[in-house]
């Protein structure tokens, strides 16, 4: 390296940065990882998927993101999550949460249950700001109203008034989104975010997440198990499996070319995305087998092998670490690394 | 589902019956075995006490308001000179008999509504439970000293009168577990094959209610002790037979010059109702292990 | 809205019809003839009064306009006469409910407020002294006679410590309605209320803390803590005011419990109220009050039912015909 690297330098790096992560449960008196060796960089105003079926550790990761991880029976047991190159791991209560909604906040799964019942739904994002930026009764009121028809749901000011169960689903994943952001953070985290809503409604909350994106700048980080979303939404794809990350890359390289046979196995899962058009319709494809859960796992071999239908000695013996593949990617998988030999 | 095997879990658990499994549960709840000790402990002093300790307990029989230990009457004597502990032995026969037999009164009641209105279901549900919700509602020791009074205070008399006012409860459980398990595949399969509802009301559901029952019934028996000791110490029991309740009762005006009088029966009845709650919750733990993370 | 507000009222009105029903089949199924259980222990009654109930109850006619007779005269408000105090029952409950309310709101509110205190620091740190102290507490009141409690108590804080009266609701002669009058009727109030509540207590504590359990399990909690708000906001903002709706429920269902165990409480307390007056019906085997004091506690559990469905109302707006 020619020139020690300035420090202004060091604070334009990466918005977000995740370095060997690893979140225990304790269950019956045992850690029992759920998380392992997880690294990954988001940059501002980028929007990065992850993808994993369920139980492979993408929400708890995101939850970890925000000091969340329930506690107990889980903690982040080793690792940092820098934030501007600040280890939220460290930081205190206090600190956590003046990031919260503030620098971070998160979009959940579950619309329906995810708003307070017995508060309106104005309050309800009032607050957010009251607390974050410290506004007046009335000022963080019109803020929230103001939130409300940036998030389109029509006539906000009466809304405002809503309880939540006088909303729809859309309408309250609306609302929560118009939480997420009335702080204008730098990081929106979504955690499938339409998978309880009509399909048509999926559609208008992603479109309504990249308009947003524009408008705010916000970096996203968008999980799900929905790799036509992933296509649509994102500009860059880590896989899951297993609590760990098999594949990263570009969106572009992760569907046309998968590297790690479960990717693979992934992609060939959607008809249309796989295979060029052809006019007999493609079989529906299936990963045999369950995602193993996390006390199943042995301490070394790839977590994959049992499902994996190129599975060798080697898989079974040592976990395979990520591996550069090129382009800015990269893969874990023993297959990889004996075909770069 | 796949021919994939993924890790066995090291040496899969034998099953075991359902009932054993509770058993196991039961035995590792250490308030609740005591509670179980403590309960099979008064029930044998009840049953053979009165044998070996012959003393009358309606009786005078030493210098009224003896204080414990200064007498061969070892609790000391009441205001008319009976012996307390004569009374503490013979009165449990009472209190256990009453709490018993009101506990079944209480269930048969409860489950007979809660059965046909949750089996049944429409107009016969809309108007048992209506009348739930009467009796829920209604004072209920004043309308048990209404019919005690009423019906003069036989021991049938007071268990029937706390039977008729406390089977609301049961009755509601019963009924939301009709509900749940009549939809049940097991269910449809036996009316499938022509089984009546009679059958399918008593042989086919009701032994799937059991376990929630059990534990209501043990809950049911503690509320109606407490119950029986309320109307005995109000004066409402069966003058010849001495109850800790009404211990309590004949005492009180003298608490002034004999406070264990009163203290010794109120610990009886206090011991025996925490021994069936800690076996009630035991059971309750043992039924659902789910709820132990709480 | 207006719909929902008459189907209530209509089922409260309904409900205490049923006790009505209820009081006149009991008369009528007891043993002996209904006159001779309803003069008990004569007192005051002569052979003509005696004549004219028999009349006023129209003894001679079908049982339909009998108890058509029986509501009717409840409706014009005469719940009949005790024989044993020569008076119209409905004055001698008028003088006995005002004590009995006082007794039963203080315990109840004291047990609610305290017990929902208890339970909700006890659900934040399920394993610390504090909540132990809820499930000793909680096995504790539901194992021990209420008026057993009272009883100990009195032993203890008006007998060893005399810091309590041991009886009664007042010391003083003039019931001048002053500051004085009511301090010591605070001080009469506060071992029997402290009986009462402690039973409750112990149900409300256990009650709290499981329902705050589960809320802070939940999503919109979970919501509260993402937003970054202080832990101070999500606990007794957020959460609490979804854990004590359960509360607000069974303080409503339980009244007619808490007036029962008030029955007990006053009789060891000497406390004048309906419950006093209920244990000296049955000495005196005065069916006609004991009846009326059953009717006007039920009044007083639909009436506290209204009130806690009001107040339901307004913490949860999700309207809920319950």
């Amino acid at each position: 390296m020619p020139e020690p690297l300035k420090p202004e330098l060091l604070t334009s790096g990466p918005l977000l940065s995740v370095r060997d992560l690893e979140i225990v449960f304790r269950i019956d008196g045992q850690d029992v990882p759920v998380v392992r060796d997880l690294s990954f960089d988001i940059e501002a105003g980028e929007t990065l998927g992850i993808v994993g079926e369920s139980g492979c550790g993408k929400s708890i990761t995101a939850l970890s993101l925000l000091g969340l991880v329930p506690n107990p029976p889980g903690r982040v047991s080793k690792g940092q999550i820098l934030l501007n190159g600040e280890d939220l791991t460290r930081a205190g209560e206090a600190r956590l949460n003046a990031v919260r909604g503030n620098d971070i906040s998160m979009v959940f799964q579950e619309p329906m249950t995810s708003l307070n019942p017995v508060y309106t739904i104005g309050e309800q994002i009032a607050e957010t700001v009251r607390v974050h930026f410290g506004l007046s009764r009335a000022a963080a009121w019109d803020r929230a109203v103001e939130m409300l028809s940036q998030v389109g749901i029509p006539s906000p000011k009466t809304r405002a008034h809503d309880y939540p169960h006088q909303l729809s689903g859309g309408m309250r994943q609306r609302v929560m989104i118009a939480i997420a952001l009335v702080c204008e953070p730098k990081i929106l985290i979504a955690d499938e975010p339409t998978t309880a809503l009509d399909v048509t409604v999926q559609a208008q909350i992603f479109d309504l997440f990249q308009d947003l994106q524009e408008r705010f700048g916000a970096a996203i980080i968008l999980i799900t198990h929905d790799i036509g979303v992933v296509a649509q939404m994102t500009d860059r794809v880590m896989v899951m499996y297993a609590g760990r990350k098999i594949e990263e890359g570009s969106v572009a390289s992760f569907i046309r070319d998968p590297r790690h046979p479960y990717t693979r196995g992934l992609i060939s899962c959607i008809p249309h995305l796989s295979l060029p058009p052809s006019d007999v319709p493609a079989p529906l494809f299936e990963i045999p087998g369950v995602v193993p859960s996390a006390r199943e796992l042995g301490a070394s071999g790839c977590a994959f092998a049992p499902r994996c239908s190129h599975a060798s000695g080697r898989c079974a013996a040592e976990t395979p670490t990520l591996f550069p593949v090129g382009d800015g990617r990269s893969a874990a998988c023993w297959l990889e690394v004996e075909a770069a030999r | 589902m796949s021919e994939v095997t993924i890790g066995q879990p090291a040496a899969a658990p034998q099953p075991v019956s359902p009932s054993r499994q509770a058993w196991r549960m039961f035995r590792q709840n250490h308030a609740a075995v005591v509670g179980l000790l403590v309960l099979l402990a008064i029930l044998l002093i009840s049953a053979i006490g009165p044998l070996v300790y012959t003393v009358p307990p309606g009786e005078m029989v030493w210098m009224p308001l003896t204080p414990p230990g200064r007498s061969a009457y070892l609790l000391g004597t009441d205001y008319l000179g009976r012996d307390l502990l004569a009374g503490l032995i013979n009165g449990g026969r009472v209190t256990i008999a009453i709490g018993f037999s009101a506990a079944l009164i209480t269930l048969f009641i409860g489950v007979a509504v809660g059965a046909l209105a949750g089996f049944f279901g429409g107009w016969v549900d809309t108007v048992l439970m209506r009348i739930t919700e009467f009796f829920q509602v209604l004072p209920n020791l004043l309308f048990a000293m209404v019919v005690v009074m009423l019906f003069s205070p036989t021991l049938l008399n007071i268990s029937i009168a706390i039977g008729v006012v406390s089977w609301t409860s049961a009755a509601r459980l019963t009924r939301a577990e009709f509900m749940r398990l009549r939809e049940m595949d097991f269910v449809r399969a036996e009316r499938s094959i022509g089984a009546g509802n009679a059958r399918l009301i008593w042989k086919v559901i009701l032994p799937n209610a059991g376990p929630p029952l059990i534990v209501v019934a043990a809950l049911s028996t503690g509320t109606a002790i407490l119950f029986e000791a309320g109307l005995s110490f109000l004066g409402l029991s069966d003058p010849n037979a001495m109850s800790w309740g009404r211990m309590i009762g004949d005492n009180r005006p003298y608490i002034l010059d004999s406070s264990w009088g009163v203290t010794f029966p109120g610990i009886a009845i206090f011991l025996t109702v925490l021994a069936i709650s800690l076996i009630g919750d035991g059971l309750n733990d043992a039924f659902n292990p789910k709820l132990r993370q709480r | 809205m207006l719909k929902l507000t008459l189907r209530k009222a209509a089922n409260a009105v309904a409900l205490l019809l049923a006790v009505l029903v209820l009081n006149f089949t009991m008369i009528h199924l007891a043993p002996g003839d209904p006159v001779e259980t309803l003069v008990g222990e004569m007192g005051g009654a002569t052979p003509a009064l005696i004549e004219d109930l028999r009349r006023s109850m129209g003894l001679d006619q079908p049982l339909y306009i009998q108890i058509g007779l029986y509501v009717g005269n409840v409706l014009r408000g005469d719940f009949g006469h005790s024989y044993y105090y020569d008076q119209p029952v409905l004055t001698l409950i008028g003088a006995r409910i005002g004590p009995t309310l006082l007794l039963v709101t203080t315990a109840l509110f004291a047990a609610t407020m305290i017990g929902t205190v208890l339970g909700v620091f006890s659900a934040q740190r399920r394993s610390s002294w504090l909540s132990h102290l809820v499930t000793v507490l909680s096995l504790a009141g539901f194992s021990a006679p209420v008026f057993w409690v009272g009883i100990m108590l009195i032993l203890v804080l008006s007998v060893a410590f005399p810091i309590f009266p041991i009886s009664g609701m007042s010391d003083a002669v003039g019931t001048d309605g002053g500051l004085l009058y009511a301090l010591d009727v605070a001080h009469h109030l506060a071992l029997p209320a402290l009986t009462l509540a402690l039973i409750y207590l112990a149900f409300y504590s256990r009650l709290a803390r499981a329902s705050m359990l589960e809320v802070l399990g939940s999503d919109y909690v979970r919501t509260a803590r993402a937003k970054g708000l202080p832990r101070r906001l999500v606990v007794y903002k957020h959460a609490l005011r979804n854990a004590i709706l359960p509360v607000v429920t069974f303080a409503g269902l339980q009244f007619g419990q808490v007036i029962s165990g008030a029955v007990l409480v006053e009789t060891v307390f000497a406390w004048p109220g309906l419950g006093t007056l209920a244990f000296d019906s049955i000495l005196r085997r005065d069916t006609p009050t004991l009846l009326g004091i059953l009717f006007f506690s039920a009044l007083m559990v639909v009436v506290m039912n209204v009130l806690t469905d009001l107040l339901y109302r307004r913490i949860d707006p999700r309207i809920k015909i319950r």
